[in-house]
């Protein structure tokens, strides 16, 4: 357990001295501090997976508690940390490519104003988000959950100069206080009705509740899993959360935090379990969200936008799958989209950092000859989100895709075609983002921005996109079905998974699933080359644009009314009755004192007959008592 | 107990209190009122030391110790004001010294 602490307390140290040193350290001494100490999260991490691996099967459940923090009668909650199969997997995705990415944003944020006050914040996040995965019981996952969402808005709003950044951090904290509300209430109904918060004393418990408890408490969590993950319909935070700086977006808003709500929905899997409706309702969102934001990434022009709605629609797969009870397959999406989304996210990084700080693909092109190294990288990264043989993401979304099929009955088969649909939209986006950047010929801001001996970058920015390429090439041969399967099986320990795809179901799945998404590329590819864009009706091209007025619906279902009533309460209630009744309060208070203060008359004599005189009531009132 | 009843001291002690409370009252020169409060504190003091005398220990007689130094004290600032306000050619009538007033 020694390594599980040590990857948990790692980062805290580090984000506590880079804190506690301010203006004495210089700046790359607290890029490396925050580095280093993610990278012996690492370590721990590590150490802790392996104690487990030569651990008996059945005592891969490690539960170490470091004293009682809150006690209430019988209620009591520990700071415990649960270590197995499941939250070492998430500590080792965390600590691994949390290390690489603090390790990039040496290079991608050098020269920047500010940049301990980075290492601190993302040290933080490292932090908060392996107490959200070792969490050994519920609260403390809270704590975690809320801890992420609290980095989560500072580092979007980074570059607090710029006024989008900051709303778009507001926004983010927001969406997510809705997500965390519902699932405090989740909780309570938990405390109220089992008495524990622990993971292990809930699900006991889990099968004793009511149903409608238990279908009460499965929608909270699933709202917190909603807002954290950026799903329909609390998904529209995510694609303003690219103002924040990209190395930021690559490990919270694709790798590690948005995906937090899949954990979730794994980890209390008994209490979906309990509850099938709700569960089927996750899969249903994800579904959903896979498909409108795979569609909406198909005519944004940020190419951060174009990644963050893809990461909307990867995390749609992992809801779909934990939503039909396929949990290996969720945390192995979870892990190969790790691996190519912040590998995609970084070498748009490079990009953008190579262009001087451009986002729109409009003005990019031909960057393949100028950027060789980083044009690998990514094609690598859209290979695997694709889902093209042998690269990480074909072996988890196609077994997310034939799981869906294997579950039948009639949602099993509408996920299924989801799944196949999305498998096209993500080759669509995926590859004319892909044309648009890097083929052609380079267009004027490319060209304006390429010098001789002007490399792709430093290289602690090169060595984590090539680390990251190596991993979302090859990272996903930990399933082959039918072969070998340890990850799932590994998984299994903690969740046992509802459904089993056949070999024959995989492989059929598979074939049909990248054919389309090579359909999606060759589609791509060929408007690309006659210079059309994917969407011709103008009609369709402005709802998209507007992403399905998400946002204009809320702003007039919620925004607008919250504002008038605040508007007219002010109007009609605070300025009438509050305002004015503490002015007469104040008015009266005065006048009252002016009449007490004539008694006051300076008289000395007058003092001392008023004293005499209630000396001799008091006596006629004690001897008439008594 | 050789005397006089307790009562006799709590009456002479009681005309003196009244004495005392008439003179601050109705006296206009500060230096009367602070004679006069003087009398107050020595009643006061009398039946201490009448009581402690009809219990037979000291309690009171210490306390009555105590009072004579507070009242020593009070003297020598009251002395203090009054020679302060007489160098001032300030009017020796706690009448005229109202400026506290409210």
């Amino acid at each position: 357990m020694i390594g599980a602490w040590v990857c948990l307390l790692s980062p805290l140290v580090g984000a506590v001295a880079i804190t506690l040193a301010g203006g004495r350290i210089s700046r790359r001494t607290a890029g490396w501090i925050s580095t280093l100490t993610t990278f012996v999260a690492f370590g721990g991490a590590l150490v802790a997976f392996f104690g487990l691996w030569a651990a008996d099967p059945a005592d891969r459940e490690q539960v170490s508690t470091a004293y009682t923090w809150l006690e209430s009668g019988d209620f009591q909650v520990e700071l415990q940390i649960l270590l197995d199969t499941l939250s070492s997997t998430m500590m080792l995705i965390v600590s691994g490519v949390g290390g690489l990415i603090v390790w990039y944003s040496m290079g991608y944020l050098a020269g920047d104003d500010e940049e301990r006050r980075y290492f601190a914040y993302i040290s933080l996040f490292v932090f908060s988000m392996l107490l959200l995965v070792q969490a050994g019981n519920f609260l403390l996952l809270l704590v975690g959950w809320g801890l992420v969402g609290l980095a989560s808005y500072l580092l979007i709003g980074f570059w607090h100069h710029k006024p989008e950044a900051v709303a778009a951090a507001k926004k983010a904290f927001v969406m997510n206080a809705i997500g965390d509300a519902t699932l405090a209430l989740g909780l309570v109904l938990l405390i109220w009705e089992t008495g524990t918060l622990t993971y292990l004393g809930v699900f006991e418990d889990v099968d004793e509740l009511s149903t409608t408890t238990v279908n009460l408490v499965a929608l909270g969590l699933l709202g917190g899993a909603v807002a954290k993950s950026a799903q329909i319909p609390l998904h529209t935070w995510l694609p303003d959360a690219m103002e924040g700086p990209t190395p930021v977006s690559a490990l919270i808003h694709a790798a590690t935090m948005v995906t937090a709500g899949v954990y979730l929905l794994v980890r209390a899997s008994p209490i979906f379990e309990a509850a099938p409706d709700v569960q089927h309702l996750a899969a249903i969102l994800g579904a959903i969200t896979l498909l409108v934001a795979g569609v909406v990434a198909l005519v944004q022009w940020d190419i951060k936008r174009v990644i963050a709605y893809s990461t909307m629609s990867q995390i749609g797969y992992m809801f779909l799958a934990a939503g039909i009870g396929a949990y290996g397959y969720a945390i192995f999406h979870l892990m190969t989209h790790a691996f190519f989304k912040a590998l995609l996210f970084m070498s748009a990084g490079l990009v953008i950092h190579h262009l001087g700080g451009e986002q729109d693909i409009r003005k990019m092109g031909g960057l393949k000859s100028v950027m060789p190294r980083t044009h690998i990288a990514f094609l690598a990264g859209a290979l695997s989100l694709a889902g093209i043989p042998i690269f990480a993401g074909f072996w988890s979304k196609d077994g997310i895709v034939a799981a869906a099929f294997a579950s039948g009955d009639a949602l099993g088969y509408t996920l299924y075609a989801a799944g196949l649909i999305g498998a096209l939209l993500t080759g669509l986006y995926t590859f004319r983002l892909y044309f648009a950047v890097f083929r052609g010929e380079p267009s004027e801001l490319v060209r304006e921005h390429t010098h001789e001996g002007h490399g792709e970058g430093p290289m602690s920015m090169l060595v984590p996109v090539g680390v990251l390429s190596v991993l979302a090439t090859i990272g996903g041969l930990v399933v082959i079905p039918g072969v070998w399967e340890p990850f799932l099986h590994w998984i299994d320990e903690t969740a046992e998974p509802l459904v089993h795809a056949t070999v024959a179901e995989d492989y059929g799945t598979s074939a049909i699933a990248v054919s389309l998404g090579l359909i999606g590329f060759f589609l791509a590819r060929r408007a690309f080359h006659a210079g059309r864009q994917l969407v011709t009706s103008p009609g369709v091209w402005r709802v998209l644009e507007h992403k399905l007025y998400f946002d204009e619906a809320y702003d007039a279902l919620f925004y607008r009314p919250a504002a008038a009533l605040s508007v007219a309460l002010r109007r009609n209630v605070e300025e009438p009755v509050v305002e004015r009744s503490l002015d007469e309060i104040g008015a009266g208070t005065i006048q009252i004192g002016g009449e007490v203060a004539r008694v006051q008359s300076g008289l000395l004599r007058t003092y001392a007959v008023a004293i005499a005189f209630a000396v001799c009531v008091l006596v006629v009132v004690f001897v008439a008592v008594r | 107990m050789d005397g006089p009843d307790v009562g006799w001291y709590l009456i002479v002690a009681a005309i003196l209190f009244g004495i005392g409370a008439l003179g601050v009252m109705l006296r206009r020169s500060p230096l009367i009122v602070l004679l006069s409060l003087e009398i107050m504190l020595n009643a006061a003091n009398l039946t201490l030391i009448a009581f402690a005398r009809q219990q037979g220990d000291l309690d009171g007689q210490i306390f009555a110790l105590a009072v004579m130094a507070v009242a020593a004290a009070e003297v020598a600032i009251g002395l203090g004001l009054i020679v302060a306000m007489a160098r001032r050619r300030m009017l020796l009538d706690v009448d005229q010294a109202s400026a506290l007033r409210g």
